[in-house]
């Protein structure tokens, strides 16, 4: 049961405040901030993500999320389901994304009503209510032009005498009376790749992520079925709540009615074995000495079908009490952050069979180095993202409409790239 | 600030004028606009209370979205002025018969929040009939504001037959419905002393088929309801978990957890271990999936994991690789996969484990990279195999000559000694290097035990006690302990090098320190040299009792209910919700034909032992517990085969009681052969209870040459 609600900017100020329970005081705010500046100054390393999600307090369990600058705080008195709470904290972004095409202090501040409306329809006494972006729309109309327009001239608008379904239809999360000129539906599959990759190359871990974007623009009640070439590579799969599980079960189909625009009809896991040829082959080689240390790194494209590996970037967080670098690079540029002793490399596009990008310098240990900076171990975070193609290898073969009599258009893209995607030097 | 004032009051003049102008307002446009700069202003703190009877004026206006701000306004501002709440009665009775479903359910949630004893009486009749509305959503919204009710006044809802009227909603036939008025039923549940949700078969699956159809917020409602149906035969368990198991691929991972918590509940009554076997199986890529999600997910996943790997040791045996941890990962999601690699480590999968581990060394964060080296040492406790590999690792490590890493792994070696006598000595050399770089208690004593034990081995152990004597008066009570048996040991294996020691420390532990264990201590010491060597000898240098990783095991009766409390915050803390909650009802596994013995044991006995004697004497509560179990049958009663039952409030405490008793006489039955086991149990101490507790132990028992070992990450 969530009671209370607070969204705070990024200095810790309140913004928006609401108790579906007791009033609980802002006092809890002013413990919480003090925590998460107690907790930030116990390390140098230590940022606003390291701040634990559930904290406790000697009254209340601040249960909260941090996104994009602004903490969403849910302080709880009684025993409660954490992962509910999170599930809801995460939906308010979500839900303000979705109507206001992007979320910060002064967004919210701008739309101060649509929001606490939008609160009031999410929640009830604590029980998560109304969610899906779909039904809110028809409770809470979105502030869009048209809607600016008809409010300041005063147009008659039809949001008073709509008839409203409210979730409870048999299916809460698609709206009646959807109509398109031109009826279309895309499916985005993206598939990020999580791996630790060890200093010769070695996937000491490795998993595929993916996920199935929808955006639909069918008119009336599509019933539909999609179907992959290759379903069973799939490890574990969760659903939009549209998708019939006893269908996926049995004859390993999706079938659904859509909920109109955009949303996730699937999300699925690919375990990949750990001889896996990953796309990409990044090749540390760090020598360190006494006051600083030698480095080269070398990218390589493997198994890519051909196709050139896009927006690359290789990030090297150094040890604290590096001073200095200097390096060059073939392709790309790079950059040293000598605050966040951070060395970043943004490669660019790389295209199979061209010369191999080579970043390589040195870089140097201030006066206080110390056994520490002489013995830390080093890890590259990479980023970059391949074109149609799918490294699990899972294929649509075809979309089924039924109910409906027209034939929509069907667009279907694929798209690998980096998760949590770690090389250890 | 009189400024501010006037300002404001000028701005609500404003605002007032405008509400009330009689200009053309063609679908009240102008009046939306100005409430909603009103409920702006309410919002950001500004007081507009002073606006009520304009603003409650507006509520006649047969608009939606109006009507929606006025009930903001109200709900904000009737605690404070229950005067403006008295105002609105008017309408709200309007309201609630309106004719569009919409505002009827949005009068009553309304009037739910208004804490105001004159709205809440006028909240009952329309309540009633709410609950049954044609409509469903007014229906869904109803079931909400009983329970809202039941925390204003308990005792209107319990007698006012609110509790009925949401028994017979369990079987509505819209699943949203069903959703809520199981989510109220739940949450009076939780809150009341004498209403406890049970449901039988029949209703469960009745439940189980709403499932499907209903939100998924409606799905974990539905599905923590089921933690109240104690299946009566092994069948009824297997077949409800295997409705269930779907649940296990939502995209919301509160529903994945939930459906988790669940069948882990219903394993307990389950007869086959292929059944048991089979969810288990299914249980580990729903809880690995959880690993991709955002880091509080993922963290609140974690802490579960180690719950229910502790449990059944087969979930996720295979799946160690997800639980290695990456550099950014946020530090308490780093924390709580190595405490879980460590448990899933084993003789197939040690090699990958200690690689991690040594790399994990190697990072900056200085908790982590303790616990990480703690881990390698654990490590060598737990696979023999490995001990070896792990030593070798340590030694690395201290070669860094990283402070903090150094002392760690003395910590950590010390262990091993125990564990492996006379295996792996040979590295003492390599520890008595870094003696000067010692500053921490822990690291101290580990290194102090060390030289004591194997004062003989080392040549120069004498000078290299002398020297942490030096400061003895200085050290914390941990490391004079240690010192002081040491020394004790150093003078019994080489008496001619210890002769001077022993006399300065035992004169300092009785003499010049005011911490009563080490005066105890030393006197004992003292005592027995002077009278009796041989027997000094004996007690100081026994045998010790080989130590296990399995300390780290927790208590199991704490096991058994946090499992009940999965993906609660119990379950985060790994502590028992009632000690950190006020008012929490302990749930425990519920005794029926069905029911595993041997977990059952493990439950219940110890805690309630004591209501035990109080209720023997009393032939009442046999009674009273017969009558009580009488209406529960699987038969269709009428009720939708609910038998959610309500007792009188007369007797508040008798169910409760009724369960503890009736579950001490089957486990006394069972269990006489038990009696010895739980004997130990409560004189162990619980390494997971506090920290201090299990050193305080270690410490207070080395005198006698017993040494207790906690290992605590």
């Amino acid at each position: 049961m969530i009671e209370s609600l607070f969204v705070l900017s990024p200095t810790g100020k309140v913004i928006i405040e609401k108790h579906w329970h007791e009033l609980i005081p802002r006092r809890v705010v002013d413990f919480f901030n003090d925590q998460v500046s107690k907790a930030m100054a116990e390390g140098e390393d230590v940022t606003r993500e390291d701040v634990l999600p559930i904290i406790a307090s000697p009254k209340y369990q601040l249960i909260n999320v941090y996104r994009d600058g602004l903490t969403y705080l849910s302080p709880v008195t009684k025993e409660v389901d954490p992962m509910m709470v999170f599930e809801f904290l995460h939906r308010i972004p979500d839900i303000m994304q979705e109507y206001f095409g992007q979320v910060s202090e002064t967004v919210i501040k701008e739309n101060f009503v649509t929001v606490y409306q939008l609160l009031e329809e999410m929640m009830d006494d604590g029980f998560p209510l109304t969610t899906e972006p779909n039904s809110l729309k028809e409770i809470v109309p979105a502030p869009n032009i048209l809607n600016k327009v008809v409010n300041t001239l005063g147009a008659t608008t039809s949001v008073s005498t709509r008839k409203m379904p409210h979730g409870m239809s048999n299916l809460p999360w698609r709206k009646a009376g959807v109509k398109y000129n031109s009826n279309e539906i895309f499916f985005d599959i993206v598939e990020e790749i999580d791996a630790i990759v060890d200093s010769t190359g070695k996937a000491v871990s490795c998993e595929a992520h993916g996920t199935i974007q929808t955006n639909s623009r069918l008119s009336g009640m599509p019933d539909l079925t999609l179907s992959f070439v290759n379903p069973r590579l799939v490890d574990d799969c969760s659903f939009h709540q549209s998708v019939r599980f006893n269908k996926w079960e049995s004859d390993k189909v999706l079938s659904f009615v859509p909920p109109d625009g955009h949303f996730r009809l699937m999300s699925y896991r690919v375990n990949l074995p750990s001889q896996q040829n990953l796309p990409i082959q990044v090749k540390p080689s760090i020598n360190i000495g006494a006051n600083g240390a030698k480095f080269d790194i070398t990218v390589s494209l493997r198994n890519t079908e051909g196709k050139p590996v896009e927006n690359v970037v290789l990030t090297l967080p150094l040890h604290k009490s590096t001073t200095t670098l200097t390096a060059q690079c073939n392709v790309g540029q790079y950059m040293f952050d000598p605050v966040g002793k951070i060395l970043r490399w943004d490669v660019g596009k790389v295209v199979p069979r061209e010369r191999a990008p080579v970043l390589s310098g040195s870089f140097g240990f201030g006066s206080a180095s110390s056994e520490a900076a002489a013995n830390a171990g080093y890890n590259i975070g990479v980023e970059f993202l391949i074109n149609s193609h799918s490294l699990s290898g899972l294929k649509v073969d075809v979309l089924k409409l039924f109910n409906e009599s027209y034939k929509p258009y069907k667009g279907v893209r694929t798209m690998t790239k980096a998760g949590r995607y770690q090389v250890r030097a | 600030m009189s400024d501010a004032k006037f300002f404001q009051r000028g701005k609500i003049q404003e605002l007032r004028l405008e509400l009330n102008s009689d200009k053309k307002d063609r679908n009240y446009t102008r009046k939306k606009q100005t409430l909603k700069k009103i409920v702006a202003n309410m919002t950001m703190g500004n007081d507009m209370s002073s606006l009520h009877q304009d603003v409650i004026a507006c509520m006649s206006i047969p608009v939606l979205e109006v009507k929606k701000m006025v009930y903001l306004f109200l709900i904000n501002y009737a605690k404070a002025k229950p005067e403006m709440a008295y105002e609105a009665i008017q309408t709200f009775r309007r309201d609630v018969e309106d004719p569009n479903p919409l505002i009827r359910a949005l009068a009553i949630r309304t009037m739910g929040y208004i804490h105001v004893d004159k709205v809440t009486s006028c909240l009952i009749q329309p309540l009633r009939h709410c609950m049954r509305d044609q409509d469903p959503y007014v229906r869904k919204t109803a079931a909400v504001c009983v329970a809202k009710l039941f925390m204003q006044d308990r005792h209107l809802v319990e007698n006012a037959g609110f509790i009925d009227l949401l028994r017979e909603m369990l079987v509505d036939s819209n699943p949203s419905v069903v959703a809520n008025a199981v989510a109220a039923l739940t949450e009076i549940s939780e809150r009341s002393d004498h209403i406890q949700l049970q449901l039988n078969m029949s209703i469960a699956s009745k439940l189980v088929t709403a499932l499907n159809e209903c939100s998924e917020w409606g799905q974990t409602y539905i599905l923590e309801s089921l933690m109240f149906v104690v299946p009566q035969e092994p069948g009824d368990a297997e077949m409800l978990a295997e409705r269930i198991a779907p649940r296990l691929q939502h995209a919301n991972s509160a529903v994945v957890l939930t459906a988790v918590k669940v069948i882990v509940y219903l394993m307990n009554y389950m007869s086959r271990d292929e059944d048991i076997h089979s969810m288990c199986k299914k249980l580990s890529p729903p809880l690995v999936t959880l690993l991709s999600s955002g880091p509080e997910v993922q963290y609140v996943g974690l802490r579960n994991i180690l719950l229910v790997i502790q449990k059944h040791p087969e979930i996720l045996k295979n799946d160690i690789k997800i639980f290695f941890c990456k550099y950014n990962d946020p530090i308490y999601v780093k924390m709580a996969k190595l405490e879980i690699m460590f448990r899933l480590a084993s003789e197939h999968n040690v090699e990958q484990v200690l690689s991690e581990l040594k790399e994990y060394a190697t990072e900056v964060d200085v908790d982590f990279v303790r616990k990480a080296v703690r881990s390698i040492g654990r490590l060598a406790v737990k696979i023999e195999s490995t001990a070896q590999r792990c030593v070798e690792a340590l030694l690395e490590l201290i070669q860094t000559k990283v402070n903090y890493v150094v002392q760690e792994s003395i910590v950590v070696i010390k262990d091993i000694f125990r564990k492996y006598p006379n295996q792996y000595e040979s590295i003492i050399g390599v520890l008595c290097e870094n003696l000067d770089n010692l500053d921490e208690p822990e690291a101290k004593a580990a290194m102090i035990w060390i030289i004591g034990q194997y004062a003989d081995r080392i040549e120069n152990s004498d000078e290299l006690l002398d020297d942490f004597l030096y400061t003895f008066l200085e050290e914390t009570v941990e490391v004079q302990l240690a010192l002081l048996t040491a020394t004790v040991k150093l003078f019994i294996k080489r008496p001619t090098a210890g002769q001077d020691l022993v006399p300065k420390v035992l004169k300092w532990a009785t003499e010049e320190v005011d911490n009563p264990d080490l005066r105890d201590r030393g006197y004992i010491y003292w005592r027995l040299l002077s009278t009796d060597v041989a027997a000094a000898k004996a007690v100081v240098l026994s045998e010790k009792p080989h130590i296990s990783t399995e300390t780290d095991n927790m208590d199991p009766v704490l096991l058994e209910e946090l499992l009940l409390h999965i993906a609660s915050l119990s379950a985060i803390y790994h502590k028992a919700p009632t000690t950190f909650i006020p008012h929490c009802k302990p749930r425990f596994l519920i005794p029926s034909p069905a029911l595993r013995r041997q977990n059952y044991n493990a439950g219940r006995t110890l805690q309630h032992q004591d209501s035990y004697s109080s209720l023997h004497n009393s032939a009442q509560y046999q009674q009273s517990q017969s009558n009580m179990r009488s209406p529960r049958s699987d038969e269709d009663d009428g009720n939708g085969g609910l038998d959610e039952f309500v007792s009188s409030p007369k007797q508040p405490q008798h169910q409760r009681l009724s369960y503890h008793e009736q579950s001490f006489e089957q486990v006394a039955e069972a269990s006489i052969g038990n009696q010895e086991y739980y004997e130990q149990k409560i004189n162990a101490e619980n390494p997971y209870r506090t920290d201090t507790a299990a050193v305080g132990g270690s410490q207070a028992n080395r005198g006698g040459g017993v040494d207790l070992m906690s290992f605590d990450l």
